[in-house]
């Protein structure tokens, strides 16, 4: 934790609004409610949901498919609007922010690793990773660029296009532009759904290695209780309602409360 | 941004270079045409630089008429000669180094052949000796002191073989004489003035030859060095009689230089009409391609705004690539634009339109212009491409592809239909008034309305226009059939450039029909005369020649045709003139009030209705008229006919119009001849010999030659148009193949699934003919309307008779067709050439 604050002070720069508190959580939801269609063919995706992310800890949101964890992360994200109830990230309520502050806010403090097409097939690995910084036309830190490269075994792929790269290492070139401008939080979409479990682990494991050595904040939306197992917290939703939480997950207990919540 | 930008484009260059190709072409033709005329602007320039080098002053007939300028170079047909006694007061004036009094006229050279050179381009003037002020230089021989001597431009003596000594036969306003050779001029340094032929006579052989017996048409004078011009032409001023006036050198040359480039910009206008055309055409095809490939990237331009690319930036990337794209192509059109000067020189040349050539000007304004047009237009076309590209949410990339948002059917169908009923009736009020304005801000609005229409009518109307080709060719025909109706809006967006080609093309067609069919009809009600006489090339007629013809024992009535300008109720206008007797065996005026030949002996004025309906007149009116030579006089009415363009507004009899003007040329002579008389062919063949520079046509013959001189300029039209249709075309072959890449993987599918190469070609090619059919269609029921209403808009100019070439138009639709053919040879080869496996891995 300590790490962590450390490296923001020294690199968020370009943060909006107040420079968080530690009692602030990295992003909360309120009772957030999403409704997609009218009348007879309206789906409520979310249902009420109230939920915290703390500050450097790693969460899984879980659930069957149709459970509405996409859509919360979407809402979470700024990438979708709720229909009621309010989404924050850090201080800031997303509601309020126009299109140019949302942008700002993704590009500033938001980074997303998912599932497929991450990256810019035109841009090499390493343009890929600096996208974000460029777009702001800050100054690359260089250090944490090689720092983050260095500990995703990347350092000597940055050159290539993504096509020249295997699923595992576009992943890992993913991660390293979600966190290359010290992001409040990241949230990572199925980022293993199309890994193999040698991959998948070695991701894991980094994003891991990210909340315990530098206090990241990640959010992380799956289906699959191995994946969920590399977080601190698991929460569960069901019906676009936020139904049991978990600390200090094991594969095994994920899998179990999945099986009570599916019978 | 930048980078993702230009990555972007490198990856895509493909597409891009076939967008570019539409630029490329359009910013060729902007160049091309600004070269051109800067070169003969510069050539003119240079050519009156020359002429007025030494002239300090130019003493000349002042001109009485409106609308001709005080130093308008029009000087035989508007302005009277100059006693010859003038040139000695001059002389004697202090200050005065040298001055001489010259005239000029018609001499035409005929080449040991015997036939004329420089039709239409042949100038006889009298050679001055002296080189202070002469721009002509004796570079061989010696100058002309003899009745029968002759001084021949370089041009002409290299190009003929022709050398001091030799004799040649020379055509003039009177009968034809020959001459000997005495020396060789060029002008300035160069062969010859502009192409034009030059025939210099001793002064008083010049004087009895243009008809100027102790008149001069101007006299030049060379100021003494060190004097006071001011105070010079105060003095030459004084010893002026009224109605001579003096001009500085200086002012002649600045006024020429004017009139030039006015006659030059209109030649520059219309060419740029035809660029802007061409890059009108282009524009479609610009946005086609940046739609479709913001259509095809919409998970990457989500995935920008998802690690933070603000809409401005997405905005601005589409933006940067459209002016980057532009930017390149606009460069090398600007390359190709100096050769496309030379290729736009000969092809007016092929189409009669001769000018001289020199090398190439290349001003500091045609960069500018060709960078800012292409970049303009092609920015301009991807903007609304860039705006949907901006409402791409970056939600977009993390889903399933987000299908773009229909426009709304009904909406369309409205706008579309409203805008139709403002054209339709501004095409109509047009017509009904008749204006051409009305008829063309409703046309602006009926292309628009196709536009916004052609989405709608796309899917059924290509589905109808391929059902037989879908029977002919089985499943691959269908399929073909199918991806045509698919996207409508990509359908009618690609066929819509060459709608707006094929509409401008039939458009034109109907027109020139219309002008082709009245030029017949004009004849028809008009001539009565077997045979017409004109000069080709515009060259001037003997005056002795119809005299010469109604001699002739079987020629039955003779009329000869003048022209000349006079100012009608103080506007500048066109006189005709015919003599009077038998005149209603040669032309049929269709008299409405008045009578004809009568009137026209007695010296009175025929007016046409229209104009006398403008201006309030009947027979019987006495209305105010002026002439250069002899200044204002009033002449009554006595006859009013139907208007026929081939008559003009204003005829008098030829005797009232020769004591008007000094040495008129013959513009036409008509002559009618009994029936059956033996010997005609001979004798006209005879008549040949001696002028050859005439053209003697059957009333069959004059009536096809107008006609032709109509198709020719309709040819002109149509090949500067084709620019406009072959960009069309590259926006099909443009837009096949982002299908193509599209569609890689339903192309493999069909492929596995057992669709041989073969039917994947002609799948894609049955698409591309229906897409072009399609748009040929459109454009040509369209613009077919359009050319109907403008002919009819223009009946009080002088499109009398309306006529649609179906035949024509029929044939449009084949060739765009098979253009659309055509333009499906690469993307069907490529279509047919995907590796299966390859295309159906691919996302």
């Amino acid at each position: 934790m300590c790490v962590a604050l450390q490296l923001a002070s020294e690199h968020g720069g370009r943060v909006i609004g107040a420079a968080p508190t530690n009692g602030v959580p990295a992003a909360r939801a309120h009772a957030l409610v999403k409704v997609y269609g009218r009348g007879q063919a309206s789906v409520r995706a979310l249902d009420g949901v109230d939920v915290e992310f703390e500050r450097g800890r790693f969460t899984a949101v879980m659930g069957p498919s149709g459970s509405g964890k996409s859509t919360l992360m979407h809402c979470l994200a700024g990438l979708d609007a709720p229909t009621e109830g309010s989404a924050f990230v850090g201080d800031h309520e997303l509601s309020q922010l126009d299109d140019q502050a949302l942008t700002r806010l993704r590009r500033d403090q938001i980074g997303f690793v998912f599932q497929a097409f991450n990256l810019i097939p035109t841009l090499s690995a390493a343009e890929n990773i600096t996208l974000p910084i460029d777009l702001a036309g800050g100054r690359l830190d260089r250090g944490w660029f090689d720092q983050l490269t260095e500990s995703l075994g990347i350092a000597d792929r940055l050159s290539h296009r993504p096509s020249e790269l295997s699923g595992g290492q576009q992943q890992r070139v993913a991660c390293a532009r979600a966190l290359i401008s010290h992001p409040e939080l990241v949230f990572a979409d199925e980022p293993t759904g199309n890994l193999d479990s040698t991959a998948s682990a070695g991701l894991l494991g980094f994003l891991r290695a990210a909340v315990a050595d530098h206090g990241q904040s990640i959010v992380m939306v799956t289906h699959d209780p191995s994946t969920a197992a590399y977080a601190d917290r698991v929460v569960f939703l069901a019906d676009g309602r936020l139904v049991d939480e978990l600390s200090a997950p094991t594969a095994e207990a994920v899998l179990e409360r999945m099986k009570q919540l599916a019978s | 941004m930048r980078r993702v930008v230009v990555r972007g484009m490198f990856a895509r260059k493909l597409r891009l270079t076939l967008t570019a190709l539409a630029i490329v072409l359009g910013v060729t033709f902007v160049t091309g045409t600004l070269v051109l005329t800067d070169t003969l602007n510069k050539t003119f320039d240079s050519i009156v630089g020359t002429a007025y080098a030494h002239v300090s002053f130019e003493i000349r007939g002042a001109t009485t008429l409106k609308g001709v300028g005080a130093t308008s170079p029009d000087s035989t047909a508007t302005r009277g000669t100059i006693p010859a006694s003038i040139l000695g007061s001059v002389r004697r004036l202090p200050g005065v180094a040298f001055a001489y009094g010259s005239v000029s006229g018609y001499a035409q050279f005929i080449a040991r052949n015997g036939s004329s050179i420089g039709n239409g381009r042949a100038l006889g003037y009298s050679f001055d000796p002296n080189p202070q002020l002469s721009s002509l230089r004796l570079v061989e021989g010696r100058a002309p002191t003899t009745a029968n001597a002759v001084v021949m431009d370089r041009s002409t003596a290299d190009k003929y073989r022709f050398k001091a000594g030799d004799h040649v036969r020379v055509l003039l306003p009177g009968a034809p004489q020959t001459f000997t050779i005495t020396g060789i001029v060029t002008f300035g340094n160069d062969n010859s003035l502009a192409g034009a032929t030059l025939a210099g006579f001793y002064l008083p052989t010049a004087q009895r030859l243009f008809d100027s017996a102790g008149r001069y048409d101007a006299i030049y004078v060379l100021a003494a060095p060190g004097s006071d011009d001011v105070a010079l032409q105060r003095a030459i001023t004084r010893v002026l009689p009224p109605g001579i006036q003096v001009v500085s050198g200086q002012a002649i040359q600045s006024d020429l230089k004017q009139t030039i480039q006015n006659a030059l910009s209109f030649l520059s206008d219309a060419l740029l009409v035809f660029a802007f055309i061409a890059l009108f055409v282009g524009a479609f095809t610009i946005a086609n391609t940046f739609s479709i490939t913001i259509g095809q990237r919409t998970r990457e331009l989500a995935l920008l705004r998802l690690v933070g690319a603000s809409r401005r930036q997405v905005f601005g990337s589409v933006l940067g690539e459209a002016a980057l794209t532009g930017l390149i192509a606009a460069a090398v059109g600007l390359g190709l634009g100096v050769l496309a000067a030379l290729g736009l020189r000969a092809l007016l040349g092929a189409f009669g339109i001769v000018l001289p050539s020199s090398s190439l000007v290349f001003e500091a304004r045609t960069p500018i212009v060709a960078l800012a047009v292409g970049v303009g237009v092609t920015v301009l076309a991807a903007v609304f491409p860039a705006r949907r590209a901006v409402r791409i949410p970056p939600v977009a990339a993390l889903g399933d592809r987000t299908g773009e948002a229909a426009a709304s059917t009904g909406r369309r169908l409205i706008t579309g239909m409203a805008l139709t009923l403002v054209g339709i009736v501004l095409v109509a009020a047009g017509v009904a008034k008749p204006a051409i304005a009305y008829v063309g801000i409703g046309a602006l609005a009926l292309f628009l309305a196709t536009a916004i229409l052609s989405p709608v009518i796309a899917a059924p109307l290509a589905g109808s226009l391929g059902r037989p080709l879908a029977r002919l060719l089985g499943t691959a025909g269908r399929l073909g059939r199918q991806n045509s109706m698919r996207n409508p809006r990509r359908t009618a967006q690609t066929a819509g450039a060459l709608t707006i080609g094929l509409a401008l093309v039939s458009a034109v067609a109907v027109l020139g029909a219309s002008l082709s069919a009245t030029a017949k009809q004009e004849v028809d009600s008009a001539v009565n005369a077997d045979y017409v006489i004109s000069g080709s090339g515009g060259g001037g007629i003997s005056h002795t020649l119809p005299a010469i013809i109604a001699r002739l024992p079987f020629v039955t009535a003779t009329t000869a045709v003048y022209g000349g300008q006079f100012d009608f109720e103080d506007s500048l206008s066109h006189l005709g003139a015919v003599s009077t007797t038998g005149l209603d065996r040669t032309v049929n005026l269709h008299i409405t009030h008045g009578s004809a030949a009568p009137a026209l002996a007695a010296g009175e004025l025929l007016i046409d209705s229209t104009t006398a309906a403008d201006k309030h007149l009947h027979v019987g009116s006495v209305v105010g008229v002026t002439f250069a030579r002899t200044g204002s006089t009033t002449i009554r009415i006595g006859g009013i006919y139907k208007p026929n363009p081939l008559a003009g507004s204003y005829i008098v009899g030829a005797s009232y119009f020769l004591a008007h003007f000094d040495h008129p040329l013959v513009g036409a002579v008509l002559f009618s001849v009994r029936d059956r008389a033996p010997g005609v062919a001979a004798v006209l063949d005879r008549a040949k010999a001696t002028y050859p520079n005439l053209q003697i046509q059957t009333r069959a013959q004059f009536q096809a030659s107008q006609q032709n001189s109509v198709n020719q300029l309709l040819g002109l039209i149509y090949v500067l148009l084709a620019l406009a249709v072959i960009v069309a075309l590259i926006g099909i072959v443009n837009t096949l193949l982002l299908s193509v890449f599209e569609r890689t993987r339903e192309i493999g599918l069909l492929r596995a699934v057992g669709m041989r190469r073969r039917q994947v070609r002609t799948m894609i090619r049955s698409e591309a003919v229906i897409v072009a059919t399609f748009g040929a269609l459109v454009g040509i029921v369209v613009g077919g309307a359009l050319g109907v209403a403008l002919s009819s808009a223009l009946r009080t100019s002088g499109i009398t008779t309306i006529s649609v070439p179906v035949t024509s138009l029929i044939a449009f639709l084949v060739v765009a067709a098979l253009l659309g053919l055509g333009a499906a040879t690469w993307p069907a080869r490529r279509a047919a050439g995907l590796d299966v496996l390859g295309a159906i891995a691919t996302e």
